[in-house]
């Protein structure tokens, strides 16, 4: 083989390997995003019952229940169409709050409940200072 | 292209460089503080985040860096493949090394900020995972780059590799949009900001430092990789007399 | 949760690794820079 198509080789294996992880990763992520789901996306088909899936959605306004054990909440997960409620025992993050974004990690129950091991705040792409936010939705509380 | 020809000539970049150094250096270097601390200090905390916001104004700057750096790169190498300019495959040698460390600062900032926001340092969400295999790109060409030089190739292979990796730019873009599982959506795109103009301000100065800075290290690693080159090449003129 | 320590940990490594990576580069431009003129006077 001539140096040429020696480097020729090299170059498309090269290229061939960077293709592949990334096709691999964003397969991986395709799984990863497979085992999301929105409120509306149980509604339509039953929910694989105990398997780790993420549970992602608006916490429902007034849903916010402290069970008198003192480490379980009980919450609903909204995206407008549909609702499941949802159980966690354990620490939530400061910004899980009513009408807030949440991903709930965990599984679901045969009765279409959810039970989260681990909660994420997931907040949307708007900043501002709190006097702003609270002229924007005035029916907002800062009040966690 | 004489134009372009002009600039990329070593000595004729050398006269740009060597004064454009310092004072890119210090003009960086100012801004990058009073931009920092007019976030630290000056701007109103997040409604909803509280003061964890202000880490906006660093991670920002080193995540469009980070992928700044590789446009630079792809660039560079198609201005290397296509006029074989060697200027062209110093720029994109020098420009890895600080996309790279930015690249990583964008992640640790991040996983900073997720813990005390979203509740975690770290998830396998499409924006996370597309930017940290990113990080690992510039790794891939660094590591290249250097095994190129040292086995004296012609700088084909790494400047292809820069092409191929330009890929990865528009999946993390888009990656909010696509896998909607953490990360927020853009807050910042050409046309509209959701971020309050209160909160904003300060970006426009630690971007523009980080930019300068930036660019003022390429320009170091340039300057020196070229004297390198020179010393090489009178070393072996000297070994061949 | 305290914001604070997150805060500043993540200026601290940010200002801190550009600074480090500057003063890196100029001291490996000075070094080589330096070879060069040395050898041009030899």
């Amino acid at each position: 083989m001539k140096p040429k198509h020696q480097r020729l080789t090299l170059v498309g294996l090269a290229v061939a390997a960077v293709l592949g992880a990334s096709g691999l990763a964003l397969s991986a992520l395709q799984g990863e995003a497979a085992f999301f789901y929105a409120p509306s996306d149980v509604a339509k088909a039953a929910p694989p019952v105990d398997r780790a899936v993420r549970l992602g959605g608006m916490v429902a306004p007034g849903s916010i229940q402290r069970q008198p054990d003192g480490v379980t909440i009980a919450f609903t997960v909204t995206d407008g169409a549909a609702q499941v409620p949802v159980r966690f025992s354990g620490i939530a993050p400061d910004l899980f709050k009513e009408n807030s974004g949440v991903v709930a990690e965990g599984r679901f129950r045969p009765d279409g409940s959810f039970v989260a091991d681990n909660l994420l705040a997931k907040h949307d792409e708007r900043y501002m200072p709190p006097e702003v936010a609270g002229k924007m939705h005035k029916s907002e509380t800062l009040e966690p | 292209m004489p134009t372009l020809h002009a600039f990329a000539n070593p000595t004729r970049f050398l006269s740009i460089a060597r004064p454009l150094t310092p004072v890119l250096l210090a003009l960086g270097a100012a801004l990058l503080l009073f931009g920092s601390w007019a976030g630290l200090t000056q701007t109103p905390p997040d409604y909803l985040q509280g003061e964890t916001v202000r880490i906006l104004y660093i991670h920002v700057p080193t995540a469009w860096l980070g992928m700044g750096g590789w446009t630079g790169i792809a660039v560079s190498s198609i201005v290397y493949l296509v006029w074989r300019h060697p200027l062209a495959a110093i720029a994109a040698r020098a420009v890895a090394l600080p996309g790279a460390v930015f690249a990583g600062l964008c992640l640790a900032t991040g996983s900073i900020w997720g813990r005390p926001t979203w509740g975690t340092w770290w998830q396998w969400d499409g924006r996370l995972t597309s930017m940290l295999l990113l990080f690992f790109v510039y790794l891939a060409y660094l590591a290249l780059s250097r095994a190129d030089a040292e086995r004296d190739g012609d700088g084909r292979i790494p400047a292809l590799f820069g092409i191929a990796g330009t890929a990865l730019l528009p999946i993390i873009r888009y990656s909010v949009i696509w896998w909607r599982t953490l990360h927020q959506g853009p807050s910042i795109t050409l046309t509209k900001s959701s971020v309050d103009n209160s909160i904003l301000w300060p970006l426009g100065f630690t971007l523009a430092g980080f930019s300068l800075l930036f660019v003022a290290i390429v320009l170091m690693r340039m300057r020196a990789d070229l004297a390198r080159i020179k010393v090489e090449a009178r070393m072996r003129r000297m070994a061949a007399a | 949760m305290n914001p604070w320590p997150f805060v500043i940990g993540a200026y601290a490594l940010t200002l801190g690794g550009t600074a480090a990576m500057a003063a890196a580069a100029w001291i490996a431009m000075r070094r080589a820079e330096g070879q060069a003129e040395r050898q041009r006077k030899k």
